[in-house]
């Protein structure tokens, strides 16, 4: 339990790694991106050269070639714009940046689950997923909301001790531990850990929390977030301050209509709260295993959300330079003074 | 990797361009039809002195709509704003009147395996005109007739297609057709395949597949559609269209797009891939298979009125033009009408296939 997995790169790791814009790779190292991006998207297919960056490749066919780049070459559909200067990882969008740290995550959270799946292996904590292979003990919703109360008593407690001690939206719900993508040692925890009769209506809520400080309130508009599940948020902290696991919520064992609108909060009150907690809390088990039974949603939500974005732009008034769909222009030049035959 | 150039033809048309086309048996043979009532015979320079050079002018009485070869490069034909459908022998100069239809001639094509030349006219209907040596010269033509206005017309080594007003496609079977001539039967000609353009509006171009497999349309309305002859259900699904030629608006201007009409169509001879050139000046090359664009040159100072490759692939013609526009009250290409050709490097419009 909570050991290291062999030959797979931690996550750290993988969000280190430097990847091109254009087509989402990822590379050992920088020089390599650099030269992927040159043979690849910035070179020209005229004479060869290899250029640093689009907007240089853009010049270089309009002066030497008298030609205009239009799209960068094998790149995404929609990563093709010129407009955007990128060399390396320098002039990569935060929000791009963002979505690929997002991506990287979820990947790494599904290939984790699933390589658990493959080996039968369950990781600590873990269970949602798995079905019913194991036998999963059962509390009464009594004793879970008994549970809670002991729990959320105990954490107000530490909350006011400290200094910035704010009121935090607990009806229904707890913060837990995320803090290390791995799972912490168990303390001699017996596995598997006490399960949930509810249905599990956990939902990920914003990938990256929003930069308000520690234990403030969440910004108002936080719970309907919930609609649009792991968007990244523009202003998310830069990918320094990874590794983040997304928040999850869990409704509370005694909330069992599902889809409850918890609110939302922080990963750094979580963070903070589970430090203070220490391991071992009853809610680990309980946080780990709304993100086991998370996943896969999260997964589908990048896919899904980009073209209903497409869409919506494209829904733009159009002019048309030729607008007569019944008589063509050829029709119209040919009944003017200029051009009108007249049989003699 | 041999450079792509591009230069100017030295004595372009008076007025708008109506067709460009190049001879079947030369690349260097060039013939425009413009709207100042002539066709053009141009030579382009063979040694490579980025040079096409005015070889003769062939008068007409009326705007010229369409030109195309006949069975060489001696060999022309014309549709004429006079309702005339002319042959030309380049050589002499000499004018022969082939028919006459009941309102000015839009296009006209000619099938080398099978001697057809096809002329489609403003008056709904297609006149066949076998132009084998065999035949009498003074036939009179057969006569097909139209469901709409025809307003472009091309032909694959065994189909022709037409396309009309009212989103209407006709796609005739040319060995039938031939048959037909030779039978000279009066029995009606019935379309091979009658379709509903997939484009919603005004078909501007239409251009075949070398391979004869299948054809290109586009429209008014900024659009290209790719589809295939066979009528299978599989090769039916191929078929698909998409955006081309527009711009954004600036935002001052309201925003969105503009769209341009496309008004030329023109597929590589060898390579199977097309040339699309629009009202907004652009040329852009088309990998149908792939469903990729491939290139999109500099902008042209005006619309792109015609699109030609030659039969080798190694020269592609424009045709740059002020467009027609809505609301134009008056109309005049001159002085503004231009014929580039562009020498394609070897590689420059060949597909990367489909994935």
């Amino acid at each position: 339990m909570g050991k290291k997995k062999r030959g797979h790169p931690d996550v750290e790791e993988i969000l280190s790694r430097p990847w091109c814009y254009y087509c989402e790779r990822d590379f050992e190292d920088l020089k390599l991106l650099i030269s992927h991006q040159k043979a690849k998207h910035f070179k020209c297919d005229r004479c060869g050269k290899r250029l640093n960056t689009a907007g240089g490749l853009s010049v270089h066919m309009n002066q030497v070639h008298k030609e205009s780049l239009n799209s960068v070459e094998n790149a995404l559909p929609n990563r093709q714009g010129l407009d955007i200067e990128i060399f390396g990882m320098e002039g990569v969008p935060e929000d791009i940046l963002q979505q690929h740290h997002q991506r990287i995550i979820t990947n790494y959270y599904t290939a984790q689950a699933e390589r658990h799946a493959a080996t039968g292996n369950p990781p600590p904590g873990q269970s949602g997923s798995q079905g019913p292979t194991k036998k999963i003990k059962v509390e009464t919703a009594e004793e879970l909301k008994k549970r809670l109360a002991e729990h959320r008593a105990r954490l107000a407690a530490q909350k006011a001790a400290l200094a910035n001690g704010t009121p935090l939206p607990v009806d229904g719900q707890s913060p837990g531990q995320v803090a290390s993508p791995f799972p912490p040692p168990q303390g001699g925890f017996p596995y598997p850990p006490p399960g949930v009769p509810v249905v599990p209506s956990y939902s990920p809520v914003q990938a990256y929390p929003p930069s308000y400080p520690p234990g403030a309130s969440p910004p108002p508009g936080a719970p309907g977030a919930f609609n649009l599940p792991a968007r990244p948020p523009i202003n998310a902290p830069p990918a320094s301050s990874l590794p983040q696991r997304p928040p999850f919520f869990y409704t509370g064992p005694g909330a069992t209509a599902p889809g409850y609108p918890a609110s939302a909060s922080t990963v750094d009150e979580l963070v903070t709260g589970a430090a203070r907690q220490g391991h071992g809390d009853d809610i680990d088990q309980l946080i780990r295993m709304a993100e086991a039974g998370i996943k896969p949603a999260k997964t589908g939500t990048p896919t899904e959300e980009t073209p209903v974005d497409k869409k919506s732009k494209k829904e733009k008034n159009m002019r048309m330079v030729y607008g007569d769909s019944e008589v063509s222009p050829e029709e119209k030049l040919a009944l003017l003074p200029r051009y009108r035959f007249i049989e003699v | 990797m041999a450079p792509a150039t591009q230069f100017e033809v030295a004595q372009p048309p008076n007025d708008a361009i109506s067709a460009l086309v190049f001879a079947p048996d030369s690349s260097h043979r060039l013939l425009a039809s413009s709207w100042d009532k002539n066709v053009y015979l141009y030579e382009v320079a063979a040694d490579g002195s980025e040079e096409a050079t005015l070889i003769k002018t062939y008068e007409h009485r009326a705007p010229v709509l369409d030109v195309c070869f006949g069975a060489n490069k001696d060999e022309a034909f014309t549709a004429g704003l006079d309702h005339l459908v002319k042959r030309i022998d380049l050589t002499t100069g000499e004018q022969t009147i082939l028919s006459k239809h009941n309102e000015p001639v839009r296009c006209v094509v000619y099938s080398p395996e099978h001697s057809i030349l096809i002329s489609a006219s403003w008056d709904n209907t297609l006149h066949i005109h076998n132009t084998a040596a065999s035949a009498t010269p003074d036939t009179a033509p057969l006569t097909i007739q139209l469901p709409g206005k025809p307003h472009a017309l091309a032909a694959s080594p065994s189909k022709v297609v037409v396309a009309m007003t009212a989103r209407l496609v006709h796609i005739y079977d040319l060995p039938t057709i031939a048959a037909a001539l030779a039978s000279s039967s009066t029995s009606p000609i019935s379309p091979w395949q009658q379709r509903e353009s997939s484009l919603k509006f005004l078909t501007r171009a239409v251009s075949c597949m070398p391979n004869d497999a299948g054809y290109a349309t586009s429209s008014i309305e900024g659009r290209v559609a790719v589809e295939w002859f066979e009528d299978t259900a599989e090769s039916q699904a191929r078929k698909y269209a998409f955006k081309c030629h527009r711009q954004v608006a600036p935002d001052e201007d309201g925003g969105g797009d503009i769209v341009y009409p496309v008004n030329a169509l023109a597929f590589h001879p060898v390579f199977g891939t097309f040339a699309s050139g629009g009202g907004d000046g652009t040329v852009a090359l088309w990998d149908a298979e792939a469903k990729r664009r491939m290139r999109q040159y500099q902008k042209f100072p005006d619309s792109v009125a015609a699109l030609a490759f030659s039969n080798d692939g190694k020269f592609l013609a424009i045709g740059v033009c002020p467009g027609f526009e809505t609301g134009m009250e008056d109309y005049t290409g001159e002085g503004r009408t231009k014929v580039f050709i562009r020498e394609l490097s070897e590689t420059e419009a060949k597909g990367k296939g489909s994935k």
